[in-house]
């Protein structure tokens, strides 16, 4: 250790702020060096006579001044709540609720939430049922769209659009009069043997309406392809559609007929006039039975 | 302090008499004054209530004290820049100087009189530094946490001021 590194610590080991390591290092040199002996002298000496320089005591005063600035605080604290965040929660831990009480506050609480939320609920459906007519809207555009575009398409030279234009009539919920007949003169005129089928089949679900069982029958006569017959034929059987056995009958008598199809169209005949005794009209009940007269009704209800 | 934070403020009151004087004593030799430094003493203990929740328990109080209290000083002293500051110091140690038979009673020694003065002549941060190293007796470590620096800069700046206040002591003494 040399003498400039202690005489800057002389100060240091005066105020005591040495490690233990330090000053051993420190007394160890000062020991073999009397120079800095010397300089350690002179400084302790002021070093200690700056300790004895005195401050005057605070006047007296000073405690009760600092009392009353404490007592105006307080008031002005208490007055003036903490209103930051911190504040609040500091204020209600300090708060003393009884539990039984803090109980019923969170439940409040908890009811409050499910009635808002119930409230809120409810009102999303309503909105709902809004969203929902406007859904309903859309739809039927995009029904008469539909309608539209087949209408256009089934006047189309392409046959595969044509199909197209029938496919689509599948689709529409309740197709009108103007599909319908667009459909019937199809079945009727349509030169391509698929196009058709696919118009029967189409037209066979909406066989509810008089008007398309009544096209349909007509349309018997009018065919002449092999295939379009029997399916039509088949269709009959399925509508139990009687009025269609004088059309058969009568393409029964055509002389170019394919033998298979006359063989189809006389079972079909026989199914319609013979084999189903009743038609889905006059549907058999059990207690319409023999007793017709009311007074025979009345003998059996004496016996 | 920490119960203080947490609302108690009463406990302020234990503080104060246990921290006052150390404080008057710091703000006396960096003022030169005994009631302006009373005054401060009070402004300091204000601070302390007002901005309670800025103590966060990491340091020592009093090194919280000290920050807020340097803060003080700085105030007082620039609000008092054109009127009264430049005087104190230099009134302190004319009064030091010249009143020294009056002193006599109290103070038998010269020397401490002539180092008081020297010590007031310092610059104020060297006085700092020295009120706080000697008087306050604190460690390097808290002054560093006070001033906002490292031990070691504290350590030269010791150094420094104890060079200075013995030129100045000489220049006085002769």
């Amino acid at each position: 250790m040399n003498c400039e590194r202690t005489k800057e610590q002389l100060v240091d080991y005066l105020g005591s702020q040495l490690s233990a390591s330090e000053q051993a290092e420190l007394t160890a040199h000062l020991a073999e060096c009397a120079d800095c002996r010397e300089e350690l002298q002179a400084v302790e000496s002021m070093w200690q006579t700056l300790g004895k320089v005195r401050v005057p005591e605070p006047s007296a005063h000073i405690r009760p001044d600092f009392y009353a600035m404490l007592a105006t605080f307080k008031e002005s604290v208490d007055t003036t709540p903490d209103y930051t965040l911190k504040g609040l929660w500091q204020w209600w831990l300090n708060l003393d609720i009884p539990r039984p009480i803090l109980r019923a506050v969170y439940s409040l609480c908890l009811l409050g939430v499910g009635l808002i939320g119930g409230y809120w609920f409810s009102n999303s459906r309503t909105t709902g049922a809004a969203d929902q007519q406007q859904i309903a809207q859309l739809a039927t555009q995009v029904g008469n769209m539909r309608q539209m575009m087949m209408l256009a398409l089934i006047e189309n030279p392409s046959a595969s659009e044509r199909l197209r234009a029938v496919s689509y009539t599948k689709q529409l919920d309740e197709p009108t009069t103007k599909v319908v007949d667009a459909l019937l003169s199809t079945l009727d005129n349509d030169p391509n043997v698929n196009v058709r089928l696919a118009t029967l089949e189409a037209l066979a679900p909406l066989a509810q309406d008089p008007a398309v069982r009544q096209g349909l029958v007509h349309s018997l006569a009018r065919q002449e392809s092999p295939l379009v017959q029997t399916a039509l034929a088949d269709v009959m059987v399925q509508l139990q559609e009687r009025r269609s056995v004088k059309p058969l009958r009568e393409l029964l008598k055509q002389e170019n007929l394919d033998e298979s199809v006359k063989s189809k169209i006389e079972q079909t005949i026989q199914t319609l006039s013979t084999g189903r005794p009743a038609a889905p009209s006059t549907p058999p009940r059990n207690d319409q039975t023999n007793l017709t007269s009311p007074a025979q009704r009345a003998a059996v209800a004496t016996v | 302090m920490l119960r203080v934070k947490a609302g108690d403020v009463d406990r302020m009151g234990l503080l104060f008499e246990r921290y006052h004087r150390q404080l008057f004593g710091f703000l006396y030799h960096m003022l030169g004054r005994a009631d302006a430094s009373e005054d401060l003493v009070q402004n300091v203990f204000y601070r302390m209530l007002k901005y309670r929740h800025t103590f966060t328990g990491e340091g020592e109080f009093r090194t919280w004290m000290y920050h807020l209290a340097r803060n003080v000083l700085a105030d007082y002293i620039k609000k008092n820049r054109h009127d009264r500051h430049h005087t104190d110091v230099a009134d302190m140690a004319e009064h030091l100087g010249g009143g020294r038979r009056a002193d006599e009673d109290l103070e038998k020694d010269q020397e401490v009189a002539q180092l008081h003065q020297a010590l007031a002549q310092l610059s104020p941060e060297n006085r700092e530094i020295l009120v706080l190293s000697r008087f306050q007796e604190m460690k390097y470590a808290q002054i560093a946490q006070v001033l906002n620096t490292t031990e070691g800069a504290v350590k030269v700046r010791v150094h420094r001021a104890m060079n200075e206040l013995k030129t100045t002591y000489l220049r006085i003494e002769n």
